[in-house]
């Protein structure tokens, strides 16, 4: 027979299980209305006016204010962050910056005429991932998502997944790989990362 | 009557054309392949203490690492010699919509590969689709030169025997870099090798005329193939620390997304249509 307790115990769990859901789907929309801003911006950034200095001046600032940099940054690194010190932390975490900049700034050329379209969204690797199809004029449409954590209310990016191809691990086994044939030095790392962005 | 058996009958070899001679010339590179692995060896596990590194090196599951590299910058010193140069060419000379309907002829042309695969993964909706698109685009797009079942509805996706062997539940396997194939492993060579025999097109007539066409097919979808990765490529050798641990990642990753969105796709086979009929009241 289910006593009082039992029975307050159900409304308990299950009422947790309610808002746990509730917030997951308000983190879903969050997320959904974030992208969707977020790519507007970008698509007005690349095809509006301005020289191409405007524009890279324009795209990094949307980059820091929605990707989590520094967490990506230390992702990628993987075990070897913990080998690195503070200094070397916060050198990395710098140049890693710089990389993804120009990774972002030097194609933005290449990106004018392009377009998306949303799609679904669902929790996944951390966060929530939200499908997008983005199409470049004379090119197949792609799909991509943006995997979004919703951490303390302000949503960053953490994540793109490319076709199925994640940037986030695709650059942490490259960055392992490095280390690994340099005996896991991270000031070596750091020094090929200067000398990719200088 | 007596059937013509003498003509294909092997006729005894002249001197010339012994089993040697054929191998004579292969002797030089075989036997340096050999030496190669023998060189290159294995890749060298972490210490067992390093739990981390020995998580890592499980991981990253290239046990023939040392080989793979070299059978890499080989392929890399090809490429950067001659198949890129050549698709960089047939990107910049030929004009969009040629280049489009010479892919779209090739993929059309391995539309009975992509059936057969999507009938051994038990998947009735990608194979409908596959087969719509091989008998709209063969007819209404001209030989395959207009995509007209995409704008009907019907995608395109792809389905080999690699993924047939993962929905049966064969794992991947070491990583493999082949010469000339490139990036792979077990399942996917052998993939590629089942896919062959599954063309109708291997198989169909002899002579040199049907040898040229099934040349120019291979020649056109391996330069078609690296057009399409042509800017990606580019962009690894030109970021990336170490080029061939990047495409190591990106190619399992693409792989195991494909696989997955044939495992996820299950459409039912009924007209969608039907789904919205309210049920039937229970007695």
């Amino acid at each position: 027979m289910p006593t009082r307790r039992s029975l307050l115990a159900t409304l308990l769990v299950g009422g947790v299980t309610l808002r746990a859901t509730a917030a997951r789907a308000d983190d879903a929309t969050t997320a959904k209305t974030f992208v969707n801003k977020l790519l507007q911006d970008l698509i007005n950034v690349v095809n509006g006016p301005g020289s191409a200095d405007q524009k890279r001046a324009a795209l990094q600032k949307l980059v820091d204010a929605s990707v989590d940099v520094a967490g990506v940054a230390r992702f990628c690194l993987g075990r070897f962050w913990r080998q690195a010190n503070a200094q070397q932390q916060a050198e990395y975490v710098a140049l890693f910056r710089k990389v993804l900049m120009n990774n972002v700034t030097g194609r933005v050329g290449e990106y004018s005429g392009v377009s998306f379209t949303m799609g679904s969204s669902q929790a996944r690797d951390g966060g929530i991932a939200v499908s997008t199809t983005v199409t470049r004029p004379h090119n197949a449409p792609n799909t991509v998502d943006w995997i979004v954590e919703v951490a303390g209310g302000q949503p960053k990016i953490i994540d793109v997944v490319a076709e199925g191809t994640s940037l986030r691990l695709t650059q942490r086994s490259d960055y392992a790989s490095f280390l690994g044939q340099h005996n896991g030095d991270v000031s070596v790392l750091i020094a090929a990362l200067k000398r990719q962005t200088s | 009557m007596q059937m013509p058996i003498r003509p294909i009958l092997p006729t005894a070899p002249r001197p010339s054309e012994d089993r040697r001679s054929w191998v004579a010339p292969l002797r030089g590179p075989l036997l340096a392949a050999a030496a190669v692995l023998l060189l290159a060896g294995c890749a060298t596990p972490p210490p067992p203490g390093d739990k981390e590194a020995v998580a890592e090196f499980q991981h990253t599951n290239d046990p023939l690492e040392p080989a793979n590299r070299l059978f890499y910058a080989v392929n890399d010193g090809l490429d950067v010699v001659f198949l890129r140069p050549v698709a960089l060419a047939y990107r910049n000379v030929l004009p969009d919509p040629v280049q489009r309907g010479v892919h779209n002829v090739l993929t059309n042309l391995s539309s009975p590969v992509r059936l057969a695969n999507d009938m051994m993964q038990g998947k009735p909706r990608r194979a409908g689709d596959t087969l719509v698109r091989f008998v709209v685009n063969t007819t209404a797009g001209v030989v395959g030169i207009f995509d007209v079942a995409d704008d009907l509805g019907y995608k395109y996706h792809d389905s080999d025997f690699g993924m047939t062997l993962a929905s049966w539940g064969v794992g991947e396997g070491p990583y493999l870099f082949l010469p000339v194939l490139g990036p792979s492993n077990p399942r996917d060579a052998t993939g590629f090798g089942v896919d062959i025999a599954l063309d109708p097109f291997t198989w169909v007539g002899k002579g040199s005329t049907v040898s040229n066409l099934y040349i120019t097919r291979t020649g056109l979808s391996a330069v078609d193939a690296r057009v399409g990765v042509l800017d990606d490529f580019d962009k690894i050798r030109k970021q990336a620390l170490d080029p061939y641990a990047t495409i190591r990642s990106v190619y399992r990753q693409y792989r195991g997304a494909k696989i997955k969105a044939a495992e996820d796709d299950n459409r039912a086979t009924y007209p969608s249509a039907w789904k919205q009929q309210p049920p039937a009241a229970s007695p």
